[in-house]
């Protein structure tokens, strides 16, 4: 009883270009992020210091070599992941796609939301970005928005509940 | 359709309950007295704690410290564990608030919690061996989002037990709560049997598990040991026996388990799942509860022709790992004409003979070499199926009104082959795969999951039918609407 499908050219990244209004997150959440990594990968070269003082073996300069080009590597990543997060409001469901190696895209109807999450750290209210994550009763939904503005979070969450509420029903 | 039955009245916090059970108006009665649990409940719970205390202590501490003073340490543990139980019995209590289970319990850290009824996911009357003796059942509640049960009321007498579920039920279920929780409910509900699973085909399908052929396997190489070591002690051997048992007797587990397996249908159409031999379990499930149905065939009752079915529901998703804990069986073995007459029964409209499926493109081979075979994923009015499996093949029945959320999800390979995996997310915990299809088909999938969920859940009649008529002639009731059809 399988319906046949009507698979047209469409592209990895843009399902539905035409009926779907993709917004990205803010780019501030690459020098979050940036900072973020730059902070452990001080924290471990002040470690690898520490055993090259102590022990002053050339295991220790590998090592620091090795964390600078990871994290150079990392950095590069970084940038175009934040680009490759984006979500999508749409009548009734909420689009969110991200990742760059492995590539997801959830859909999540408003109807289905059990609770709201928004979330802000210290270093991402230090340039005024907020996380809002949607919950349903899937644990493996998978609905998170990072990097977007205080006012762009509040709309969201305040249009998530809204919907949710006019919708919401037993499981 | 998941829509509740609807009701005249409305229903929403701060909402004082339809009055219930006793009868009287809920405005004037005072809030119903709390509750305590069985008396014996310490005595029992206590038994539990020393057994597994003694299973700690191990017969290695039993050799090394002798007979009497292992028996005096049992003792004192025994009495605290009583004393600590009695406390916890005596600050334990509950009652119900009008659309609410209210416990509360803890004496240093006392904790109150209120368990809104209408989440109430299933029902389930246990009754461990002491407490089979003894007259008593724990009730547990399942409720959504709870990491475990949320409140196992242990212990209660099986008529308290019964009556507290029946009532529970019937403010959780329908809102029309008043009709049937009048002096009604306490009679008797004639049940229709669906089926009986025969203990033999339950034994000789837990013969046929991998873990049976090794049991013999397991016993020789013991024997072996002890032959070629030489030390008989009885230590050693009591020993040995108990970390086998652990591992090989779960199929013995399993019948122990699976005894008796009874399914029958009440008149308001709940499951009613009654198993059990040392435990009895006897679980209450309404059908809107089902979040997804599995079917699995192992290798090995291939030649019967045998499967199993498994029930999802939200409540048991979250609780760790082992199957001898959680109560999800619709049907531990039985022949596929049995499994599709029940499939009919919990999803009304799905046959599970007529499920077609298609499989995935053939360069997916390179993702699996040898089960591609057995992939494949189908859409039929009401269910998503999939199924996978090359050895034990596998069936996922997902209702689409109980969709949680879709996902695609494109690893690095599949995106070198074009392909993609769609999940379709349930809050049973196990979600519909549709492995390594094509990019298209898989966002087409997706967009179809999508658009159906929706449509199951209709275009929301429910809302406003619960919502006050006022309400509903509002303008701004409507603007959310699907625009299109």
């Amino acid at each position: 009883m399988t319906e046949p499908f009507a698979p047209s050219a469409v592209d990895a990244l843009e399902p539905w270009p035409d009926t779907v209004d993709w917004r990205p997150v803010s780019p501030k959440l690459i020098t979050v992020e940036l900072i973020t990594r730059a902070i452990w990968v001080a924290v471990v070269l002040v470690g690898l210091t520490v055993g090259l003082v102590m022990q002053g073996s050339g295991f220790w300069t590998a090592g620091m070599v090795v964390v600078v080009l990871y994290a150079i590597w990392r950095s590069f990543v970084t940038v175009r992941a934040v680009r490759a997060w984006g979500y999508a409001e749409r009548d009734q469901d909420l689009l969110v796609r991200h990742g760059l190696l492995i590539r997801r895209l959830s859909i999540v109807p408003y109807a289905r939301m059990q609770f709201v999450d928004v979330t802000a750290g210290p270093l991402e209210r230090a340039f005024g970005l907020a996380t809002v994550q949607l919950h349903t009763a899937a644990a493996a939904s998978d609905a998170r928005v990072p990097g977007l503005p205080p006012d762009e979070a509040a709309r969201l969450r305040d249009r998530l509940t809204a919907l949710g509420q006019d919708r919401s029903e037993g499981l | 359709m998941t829509a509740e039955p609807p009701s005249a009245a409305p229903d929403g916090p701060g909402f004082s309950a339809p009055p219930v059970g006793s009868g009287a108006d809920a405005s004037t009665a005072p809030v119903e007295p709390r509750r305590r649990l069985h008396p014996l409940s310490p005595l029992l719970h206590g038994a539990k704690t020393i057994a597994v205390v003694v299973a700690a202590l191990s017969w290695q501490t039993l050799s090394q410290v002798g007979l009497e003073r292992f028996a005096l340490v049992v003792l004192v543990l025994a009495l605290g564990v009583v004393a600590f139980s009695l406390v916890g019995w005596l600050t334990t209590g509950y009652h119900v608030v009008g659309r609410e289970l209210r416990i509360s319990d803890g004496l240093i850290w006392r904790r109150n919690r209120a368990i809104p009824l209408e989440r109430l996911q299933a029902v389930e009357l246990r009754r461990p061996l002491l407490a089979q003796l003894t007259g008593l059942a724990e009730l547990r509640l399942e409720v959504v989002g709870g990491s475990k049960t949320e409140a196992p009321l242990a212990f209660l007498t099986v008529r308290d037990a019964a009556a507290l579920r029946e009532r529970l039920l019937a403010l959780a279920g329908s809102l029309t709560a008043r009709d049937t929780a009048g002096p009604a409910a306490a009679a008797p509900a004639l049940e229709r049997p669906l089926l009986r699973v025969s203990n033999r085909d339950l034994v000789i399908s837990q013969l046929l598990t991998p873990q049976a052929f090794l049991l013999p396997i397991g016993v020789a190489f013991v024997i072996m040991q002890f032959v070629l070591e030489g030390s008989w002690t009885f230590i050693g051997i009591a020993s040995t026996v108990t970390a086998m048992a652990g591992v090989l007797l779960q199929p013995v587990r399993r019948v122990l388990q699976d005894w008796d397996f009874r399914l029958a249908r009440d008149p308001s159409g709940r499951l009613l799942v009654r198993y059990g031999l040392l435990e009895t379990r006897s679980q209450v499930v309404p059908l809107n509860r089902v979040q997804s149905v599995g079917a699995t065939w192992p290798l090995l009752w291939r030649t019967q022709k045998w499967l199993h079915l498994r029930l999802d529901i939200a409540g048991y998703a979250g609780e760790p790992g082992s199957d001898n804990k959680r109560s999800d069986r619709l049907l531990p073995v039985g022949d596929p004409a049995t499994a599709r007459a029940l499939v009919w029964d919990v999803l009304p409209g799905v046959d599970l003979a007529a499920l077609a499926t298609s499989p995935p493109p053939p360069r997916a081979r390179w993702l699996n070499p040898l089960a591609l075979r057995y992939l494949g994923v189908g859409l039929t009015p009401e269910i998503f199926v999939s199924r996978w499996g090359l050895l034990t093949r596998e069936m996922h029945l997902v209702p689409y009104a109980r969709l949680q959320s879709v996902r695609v999800v494109q690893g690095p390979v599949q995106r070198l082959l074009g392909l993609a995996t769609v999940y379709a997310d349930t809050a049973g915990g196990r979600s519909g795969q549709a492995k390594d299809r094509d990019l298209a088909e898989a966002w087409a999938l997706a967009e179809q999951l999508a658009v159906r969920a929706r449509q199951a859940r209709g275009p929301a009649p429910l809302e406003t039918d619960r919502l006050a008529p006022s309400a509903v002639a509002a303008p701004d009731a409507y603007w959310q609407r699907p625009t299109q059809p």
